[in-house]
């Protein structure tokens, strides 16, 4: 091992150590307890893949030659200061094309954090066993935290009974998360994107026979997950103690992602058939096995998933970037708020009086509301299609923000219309003929269930509707339209029809969602529909994918389900929440699970192409990812 | 014959420039029209106001017999007229065949509804549009390609994508603007012969814009000259390249003489 990358993984083991003392001088460890020590490893083995990806992507570049560069139409120069100007680099990178040297680096790096973990641990711990007062300088250095990091008993800490062992099983541990990084890093290296985590991690272990194990563990694992999930709902059963709650919320969003994974590595036609109605039948179960708490959270991830298939249509298909979603949400909670709630406005009882309606509440059922409130939300959606026909770009997302805060001061300020922030209170509950299914499954669905099988059920519906849709020559023009506006209309596309239609069926489904969160929240107010709102269903999708309606499940997984799984942590929830994020980004740019068409473009163009002459051009850049595809 | 497409007094002025000035030009049916003149000689302003990207200032434009002035652009093409563009601007993103689908889509009549329903009569239209948009790639010469994203084709089937995408809507009239720029020779030759069968076989009236002198000296019927703006020739080619005034925009006055002398030789 030349002496350079010597110096360069000790560098990185280095850095990755200072950002663990970091989360140790803020007391994490001790407030993960138990597993605080693997958890650390996985942070410092996620820090060391992010160092080790980018060496042996720039290595990949270097090995795979200057021509593939020009046809994708990117500068040359561009990889330049990674690998090209270091003459040196890449004669010592040529080699690690099999994956060997990347494993020895990220074993240097693990190793070099583990022993300054265990030493400085050390340290700490046999202060504290001989009485120093460490506390006074830094507050959160207590006997939990170092025990936890240990992994002993803080009483062990005191009495200095602690085994050598321990420091050793530290160190191996921060080397294990090396080799696991340089691994992975090794895998990942030009892999097509639809190689799922563990298709990828399949992918580079060896051949065909390992790689098909892969994507039958990959199928498999949401449904023993699912298993694992009812099992810990049966009475008496408990896994993790204390955390159960919140493990199997994480299980069951873990699950359901995982589920969406699955779905990509089946083969097309019946498996895929079969899978996917089993996933189905499976996630439907969820709602009855889950609590009240579990359930809620679950509620709310669908209702942002059909808030994310709406803002798809007028983000992702059509291509207008629209920042006061929220507003069709409001429409639609507030619009059934006012059919369903005791309160009612002097507005709308003069008005129902006038109707020859006696204005007694609730007015209409869940049921019957739907349409009102989905047509209301439509309306709402033309009238501000309407005024940002001409605007493209950043003028429409200023005009939109604007949309958006005008429903929400609307909300609170009309007080006579509607309460203002005292909100609407009350909000009846949906109903199956007259019953509620609280009643009918005798206790089984709680009312948090039966929202989150309502969510469930309606997310399916508009995620068919948009990719039906998509589907036809209305998704060719909007994607047409995205593309390039002007020559779209001079194609035939009709433009205002087509983004009026854009925003009209985006709206509609909001106007859904705004209703199913009315009847979960029982309460609504103003402040519900903030901005925030329209930020988050926009950020699901980017996480998710844009165009991607699985894409946006998982974004909304991961953005309005990690978040309660991270109440464990408090005050560090935000930003946890925030590292995560930024960390995705870096790692897939283009979404969890992007949609095939943003895969085509952000693909390299032999991929896409798939010709066979030149496929084996990319084969013999692609070192071992390339044999396995020719074995 | 009779004219397809006529142009009368048309100006259109973008702040105090004159961009084109008072044209009259008229096509005939089922002919080949080039477009000839220096750089910024008002081409393609005339070809977006023929499509409603512009809206002339003065002047009517009539295609079978109807005007076209102040429709959208939207409408232009339903009335069938279709154009390229000079730089490349096809739906990147898009396959081959997606781009033609789109070239199509006013000519499909099924609604919304019914593409979430997949009710058959939807079914059997996709299936149509699909049929006929291959026909078209292999028509162009892009069999095989249909599947590949528009983007990654070489640039010379670009071209040949945007003349099929514009068939997609089945035009009477169409407007090619600079269908063989960049092109090597070979290419050229291929282009040339597309605009022929375009005539021949699919009964499309040609006009185009084009630089490369051999191309519109071969290939078209009539010529029509634009300099500043102006038309200041139109004839045959023949008639065009013998024309003092054309001399005179594309090499200068002082040349013009000379030039006229060594047409007279060739």
């Amino acid at each position: 091992m030349p002496l350079e990358s010597a110096t360069r993984a000790v560098r990185t083991g280095l850095i990755a150590f200072a950002f663990l003392s970091y989360l140790i001088l803020i007391g994490i460890p001790g407030r993960i307890g138990g597993p605080a020590l693997p958890v650390l490893a996985l942070i410092a083995a996620l820090f060391f893949w992010l160092i080790l990806r980018r060496e042996s992507i720039g290595q990949f570049r270097q090995v795979s030659g200057v021509g593939q560069d020009s046809s994708e139409g990117k500068p040359g120069w561009e990889i330049g200061p990674q690998a090209g100007a270091n003459g040196s680099r890449v004669r010592e990178l040529l080699p690690s094309r099999f994956g060997t040297p990347l494993v020895l680096k990220g074993l240097v790096s693990g190793v070099t954090t583990g022993l300054l973990v265990a030493i400085v641990s050390g340290i700490f711990a046999t202060a504290m066993g001989n009485g120093v007062a460490i506390q006074p300088v830094l507050d959160k250095i207590v006997p939990l935290n170092i025990a936890a990091l240990i992994g002993v008993s803080p009483g062990q800490i005191a009495q200095s009974d602690v085994s050598f062992i321990r420091f050793l099983v530290q160190v191996l541990l921060f080397a294990g998360a090396g080799i696991l990084a340089a691994l992975v890093a090794a895998a990942g290296r030009n892999e097509p994107a639809q190689n799922a985590l563990t298709g990828r991690l399949s992918a580079h272990l060896s051949g065909p026979t390992i790689r098909s194990g892969g994507r039958f563990a990959g199928i498999a694992l949401p449904f023993v997950l699912l298993v694992y999930i009812a099992w810990l709902g049966l009475p008496g059963v408990t896994a993790f103690g204390t955390n159960e709650g919140t493990v199997r919320l994480l299980l069951t969003l873990i699950a359901t992602g995982s589920g969406l994974f699955a779905l990509r590595l089946c083969r097309p036609g019946r498996e895929k058939l079969v899978v996917a109605v089993l996933l189905g039948l499976g996630v439907v179960t969820m709602p009855f096995i889950l609590d009240q708490f579990q359930n809620s959270v679950m509620g709310l991830v669908f209702i942002f998933v059909m808030m994310g298939l709406g803002l798809n249509i007028v983000v992702g298909y059509a291509g207008l970037l629209d920042l006061g979603y929220v507003a069709f949400f409001a429409i639609g909670a507030y619009t059934y708020a006012f059919l369903s709630a005791p309160f009612s406005s002097p507005y709308i009882s003069s008005l129902l009086i006038l109707l020859g309606i006696s204005p007694e509440s609730p007015l209409l059922g869940y049921w019957m509301a739907l349409p009102v409130a989905m047509l209301t939300a439509a309306v709402g959606g033309v009238l501000l299609g309407i005024p940002v026909l001409r605007l493209r770009g950043d003028y429409l997302a200023i005009v939109t923000l604007g949309f958006g805060e005008i429903i929400r001061l609307f909300m609170l300020n009309l007080g006579e219309l509607t309460n203002g922030p005292r909100g609407i209170l009350e909000i009846s509950q949906p109903a199956l003929f007259g019953l509620t299914p609280v009643d009918v499954t005798f206790g089984l669905l709680s009312s948090q269930g039966w929202i989150f099988l309502l969510a469930l059920v309606s997310s399916a519906l508009v995620a068919f509707i948009a990719n039906r849709l998509n589907g036809s020559r209305l998704g060719r023009a909007w994607f047409a339209m995205q593309e390039d506006e002007d020559v779209a209309e001079a194609t035939g596309v009709h433009l205002v029809r087509t983004k009026l239609l854009a925003f009209a069926i985006g709206a509609t489904f909001a106007g859904m969602a705004g209703q199913l969160y009315a009847a979960r929240q029982i309460n609504i107010f103003p402040e519900n529909f903030s901005l925030f709102v329209s930020i988050d269903a926009l950020a699901l999708i980017i996480v998710g994918g844009i165009g991607s309606p699985a894409g946006i499940v998982l974004g909304a997984l991961a953005l309005k389900g990690l978040p309660e799984v991270l109440r464990g942590v408090d005050e560090y929830r935000i930003v946890t929440f925030a590292a995560l994020l930024v960390i995705m980004m870096i790692v897939r740019p283009d979404g969890i699970l992007p949609s095939p068409r943003r895969r085509i473009q952000l693909a390299d163009p032999e991929e896409a192409v798939g010709d066979s002459d030149q496929e084996t051009g990319e084969a013999l850049a692609d070192g071992d990812g390339g044999k396995e595809e020719d074995q | 014959m009779t004219a397809l497409l006529s142009i009368q007094h048309v100006t259109k002025v973008f702040g105090g420039l004159t961009a084109v000035d008072n044209v009259d030009l008229e096509i005939a049916e089922r002919s080949i029209t080039s477009l000839i003149g220096p750089n910024g000689a008002g081409k393609t302003t005339l070809f977006n106001c023929l499509t409603g990207l512009h809206r002339p200032e003065v002047g009517e434009i009539l295609f079978n017999g109807s005007s076209l002035i102040g429709l959208r652009p939207d409408e232009i093409t339903e009335r069938g007229v279709a154009r390229t563009y000079q730089n490349i601007r096809l739906f990147g993103r898009m396959t081959a065949l997606e781009n033609v689908l789109v070239g199509q889509h006013l000519r499909l009549q099924s609604s919304h509804w019914s593409a979430v329903l997949r009710t058959s009569r939807q079914q059997e239209e996709e299936r149509a549009a699909r049929e006929f948009g291959r026909e078209l790639l292999d028509f162009v010469g892009l069999r095989g390609r249909e599947e590949v994203v528009s983007t990654n084709l070489p640039y010379g089937d670009q071209r040949l994508l945007e003349v099929a995408r514009a068939l997609g809507s089945r035009p009477l009239l169409l407007l090619l603007d600079e269908p063989a720029a960049g092109m090597n020779p070979s290419e050229t030759e291929r282009m040339m012969d597309l605009v022929h069968r375009l005539r021949d076989e699919k009964g499309v009236t040609v006009f185009l814009i084009e630089h490369d002198m051999k191309v519109v000296m071969s290939i078209s019927e009539s010529v029509a000259v634009l300099d500043y703006g102006e038309k200041i020739a139109e004839g045959t080619p023949e008639e065009v390249r013998a024309n003092e005034r054309v001399i005179e925009a594309y090499l200068g006055p002082e040349v013009a003489v000379e030039e006229a002398a060594g047409n007279a030789v060739d």
